[in-house]
């Protein structure tokens, strides 16, 4: 253990005893996330329960400078909320009350620890709506969500959490507890902290509210499927619909791998051998889902789909997309590790990439599965492998680099919403100018001179 | 004897967890501590590496192994498919092999459970003394502390005075007419001892229906309170005999929730090369859940319109109907799939106000061995059922199993609230 008694003893004091953890049996429970690759045992685990307990906590860690990595729900596929053996996690999922609701101005106050399907359950009590869906959604917090940058399916039309941060309470390493950003839509009063807090995975600051913006909850939806038996061809109807005006909410692109998935845990009767699907969700008023959903059932048949139908029901809908996440969920299921990487190219070189990844696959004969947001460039390639084995991991991680090389001389990004944390670090390097890397630690020095919280993430 | 354990009770299955937190939605415990420790992403990485020897299995490895009520949620909501609630009773079992039973433990499952009649037997002496059952119809009373300390506290009702085997004959000719069918029905150790009342109106309403019921005296507990002990080998000595017992018959109904979650999954007990395997699999084909036999069977169509039901907010005492709200069983719902069968039911019945509660399904708390080993958390969820029940404003609460009809009587009596509580088939009988 990193740290001695007398410090937990003040920990205990600050939280209350029932909210600091440190049996064998609690601590493995907290030693890992999402991703196959990275576990450790952190020394204790620390519930606050309010604002004040994160400030002294903090402030008692920093003076014996013992690192501190903040967890949400540990959905992180990159390896995040993974404290360094020893140190102490500090776990959100206490304070997670919906503090205030303002229905004049659509606005919501949370604690970070609320789940965002809970939010999302008692906004539409109040027919309100908040659109980014990482589709972690059923777990994830928000506070892990804005700390990542997540974002989801609905990025197409609706676009990803930092669109949707006015303000939050953040507490820096030393205890000081900061109010930043604030209600409105508009806002320029300096540099627009907020924004540099979103997607920062919990290394500047730890995030303690959060006000967001919300949406009136759309009158009608309605759901599209089509399927491909050239990916091209899935391409080709992407760009048609994107250049034709209309804008789904999502769409979605899975291969041949998760297709048959799909047909495996929760069939819908696709043809087995076709290469690809699409899944588009319209949503508006009523008097505009029905056209629209027709004209894109209309572009998919002109670019060469093989069938395209709009979903009959609610209910039928949510069966389309619940075989969708059943499936991304089973790619991790589907080897021992798995390299569920996150790159995203301009829409226009999706095709493109999807080229590439099946060369790649090829040369280094491993099992690399396909799904992605189609609408806004970010796919989630995944190589299956396992750590056990040493060469078959080895072509494994070769694979992934090609793919990063791959997507960045397309135009694009090595992560468009896992973050770096443990998992893509030592690629920083290919992605960022040395001088960039260097002012990110420079920022980290500021907001946490000593470097306690969440060390050793994002780059080497 | 060999340690490795029968199909999805085996670790192996645990490895097909891929940490996505999924059941972390869903969990009751964990909705409760938000301890990851105590939901199924948490216990089955512990079982892992306990296996592969990174964890020791100290006190808090054990802890983690019976926070769970064997509920079922996590299991219906994963997208691996992945039996965690077997998983970790496998791992009991496992910890129960490797150290033992606890005497009290030992006691209650291979002693009381086991031998359930010779035990009742006993007790059926004891239950002359005073206070200690409800012979002469007094109002149900706390049952002495003996044996409430082997339910972690709770308070249970009185004794049945006699209990339900002495009540009713192994054979109940169907009251009038033609046999519309032959049914047998496993009753399941709470109706037996503790809620007699209740297993009488469902044996004599199937009667009424015009079945001819057949009601076996020698068979036993299911064994779930066993296996969820992590006394695997007594539990599947107590499913081989209920195996063969029920062999005989070709329907197999049950109002106990958790029982009938139990008998159909007897298959998970035994390993492939087992023979038992397939007997037990067979036998599962055949039990249903009362709710389930009785709509599947037509013989409770709704007759009141769904746009008649309300809930609780709105709803006003309608006409001296009294007010039903409706507590869904995890058995039921989780591990049955039945539950749309309940509802039915209720709001086929014309003369009560049906209301729902919030929450419905959330569950009461009881959980078997988990009530045992974590009190704390077993009273905070009861506590939350028990609000929602008041905030319903209802006369009588309905559910389909007699575990959490104890449990929430227990908590009806804790808060002084003056609701009855009542199982479907004493609804269905027109008990109320
Ligand atoms: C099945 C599955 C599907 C997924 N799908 C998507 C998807 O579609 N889109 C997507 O973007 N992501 C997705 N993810 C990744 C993950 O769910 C998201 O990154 C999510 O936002 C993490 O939230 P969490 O509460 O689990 O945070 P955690 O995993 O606990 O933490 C994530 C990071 O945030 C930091 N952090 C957490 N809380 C705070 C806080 N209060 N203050 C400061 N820092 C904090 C942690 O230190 C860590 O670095 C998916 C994951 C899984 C398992
Ligand atoms: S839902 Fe299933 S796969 Fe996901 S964490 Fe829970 S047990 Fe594991
Ligand atoms: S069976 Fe129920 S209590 Fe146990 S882990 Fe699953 S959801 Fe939680």
């Amino acid at each position: 253990m990193a740290f001695g008694k007398s410090i937990l003893g003040d920990l205990k004091a600050i939280v209350g005893e029932a909210n600091v953890l440190t049996s064998a049996a609690d601590l493995a429970a907290y030693s890992y996330d999402g991703s196959s690759s990275w576990q450790s045992i952190p020394g204790a685990v620390v519930f606050p329960s309010k604002v004040e307990h994160i400030a002294a906590t903090l402030e008692l860690l920093n003076r014996h400078g013992t690192p501190v990595t903040v967890r949400g729900a540990g959905t992180c596929l990159s390896g995040g909320p993974i404290s360094p053996p020893g140190g102490v996690v500090l776990c959100m999922t206490r304070m997670n009350r919906i503090v205030e609701l303002d229905r004049e101005d659509f606005t919501v106050k949370v604690e970070p620890g609320v789940v965002l399907h809970d939010l999302n359950r008692e906004l539409a009590k109040h027919r309100l709506f908040f659109p980014p869906d990482p589709q972690s959604f059923l777990a994830a917090t928000i506070g892990g969500c804005v700390a990542e940058g997540a974002g989801g399916p609905y990025a197409v039309k609706y676009g990803v959490f930092k669109h949707y941060l006015l303000g939050m309470t953040v507490v820096l390493a030393s205890g000081a507890i900061l109010e930043l950003g604030g209600n409105t839509m508009k806002n320029v009063t300096g540099y627009d902290l907020p924004q540099l807090i979103c997607g920062s995975e919990g290394t500047l600051a730890v995030i303690a509210q959060v006000t967001l913006r919300l949406l009136p909850l759309p009158e009608a939806r309605c759901t599209v499927l089509a399927i491909f038996n050239d990916v091209r061809q899935a391409g080709k109807a992407v760009h048609r619909i994107r250049a034709s005006g209309v804008v789904p909410a999502k769409i979605e692109l899975m291969d041949n791998w998760m297709l048959r998935r799909i047909e495996e845990l929760s069939p819908l009767g696709l043809p087995l051998d076709a290469a690809a699907i699409l899944l588009f969700e319209m949503d508006g008023s009523a008097a505009s889902v029905a056209p629209e959903t027709q004209e894109v059932i209309r572009l998919c048949q002109e670019a060469g789909a093989i069938q395209a139908r709009a979903s009959e029901d609610a209910k039928d809908a949510e069966r389309l997309w619940g075989a969708r996440r059943a499936a991304f969920s089973a790619v991790f299921g589907s080897a021992p590790t798995v390299f569920a990487e996150d790159v995203t190219v301009p829409v226009s070189k999706i095709p493109d990439l999807i080229d590439r990844i099946a060369e790649i696959r090829k040369r280094y004969d491993v099992s690399i599965v396909l799904v992605g947001h189609a609408g806004d460039g970010n796919l989630h390639p995944s190589v299956l492998t396992d750590k056990s084995n040493a060469e078959h991991c080895g072509r494994a991680e070769k694979a992934v680099h090609e793919i990063f090389v791959a997507a960045l001389a397309l135009g694009g990004a090595i992560s468009g919403e896992h973050g770096i944390g443990l998992e893509k670090r030592k690629f920083l390097k290919h992605a960022m100018q040395p001088q960039a890397i260097d002012l990110l630690r420079q920022i980290k020095s500021v907001f946490d001179p000593k470097g306690i919280l969440n060390p050793g993430k994002i780059w080497e | 004897m060999a340690v490795g354990m029968p199909g999805v009770l085996d670790s192996e299955s645990a490895d097909r967890c891929m940490k996505c937190g999924f059941c972390m939605s869903m969990c009751p415990v964990y909705g409760v501590d938000h301890n990851e420790s105590h939901v199924a992403r948490g216990r089955n990485m512990l079982i892992r590496m306990a296996r592969d020897g990174g964890l020791a299995t100290d006190a808090s490895y054990r802890d983690s192994l019976s926070a769970c009520l064997l509920c079922g949620r996590c299991e219906a909501v994963c997208p691996a498919g992945v039996p965690s609630p077997a998983i970790a009773v496998g791992a009991r079992s496992k910890m129960v092999r490797e150290r033992g039973l606890g005497s009290s433990q030992r006691l209650l499952y291979r002693g009381m459970v086991k031998h359930r009649s010779a035990f009742a037997k006993l007790v059926r002496g004891l239950s002359w003394l005073p206070g200690l059952s409800n012979r002469k119809g007094a109002p149900v009373r706390h049952f002495p502390d003996v044996v409430a300390a082997f339910f972690g506290g709770m308070s249970l009702p009185r004794l049945s005075a006699p209990f339900l085997s002495r009540r009713l004959p192994q054979r109940i000719p169907p009251r009038e007419g033609e046999i519309v069918g032959q049914v047998a029905v496993f009753t399941g150790c709470i109706f037996e001892f503790f809620l007699a009342d209740a297993g009488s109106d469902m044996l004599l309403f199937l009667a009424e229906l015009g079945y001819e019921v057949s009601y076996p005296h020698d068979q036993t507990c299911c064994g779930l309170p066993v296996l969820s002990g992590g006394d695997l080998d007594t539990a599947q000595a107590i499913a081989k005999r209920n195996i063969e017992i029920f062999s005989r018959y070709e329907h197999v109904v049950t109002g106990c929730a958790s029982c009938g979650g139990h008998l159909k999954r007897y298959e998970s007990l035994f390993g492939s090369d087992d023979p038992w395997k397939e007997k037990a699999a067979a036998f599962a084909r055949k039990v249903e859940d009362f709710s389930e036999f009785l709509v599947k069977r037509g013989h409770l169509a709704p007759r009141r319109r769904e746009e008649n039901r309300r809930d609780s907010e709105s709803a006003e005492k309608a006409g001296g109907k009294p007010r039903v709200t409706y507590h869904e069983a995890c058995h039921i719902k989780w591990k049955q799939h039945v539950d749309e069968a309940q509802r039915k039911i209720l709001l086929g019945i014309d003369d009560i106000d049906f209301v729902e509660m919030e929450g419905a399904d959330s569950c009461c708390g009881l959980g078997g061995y988990f009530g045992i080993a974590h009190p704390d958390l077993r009273l905070a969820m009861l506590a939350k059922k028990v609000d929602a029940i008041r905030r319903s404003g209802a006369d009588i609460v309905a559910t389909s199993c007699p575990g959490c009809l104890l449990q929430i009587m227990d908590g009806l009596r804790r808060e002084n609230l003056p609701v009855r509580a009542m199982h479907l088939a004493q609804l269905v009988r027109g008990g109320y």
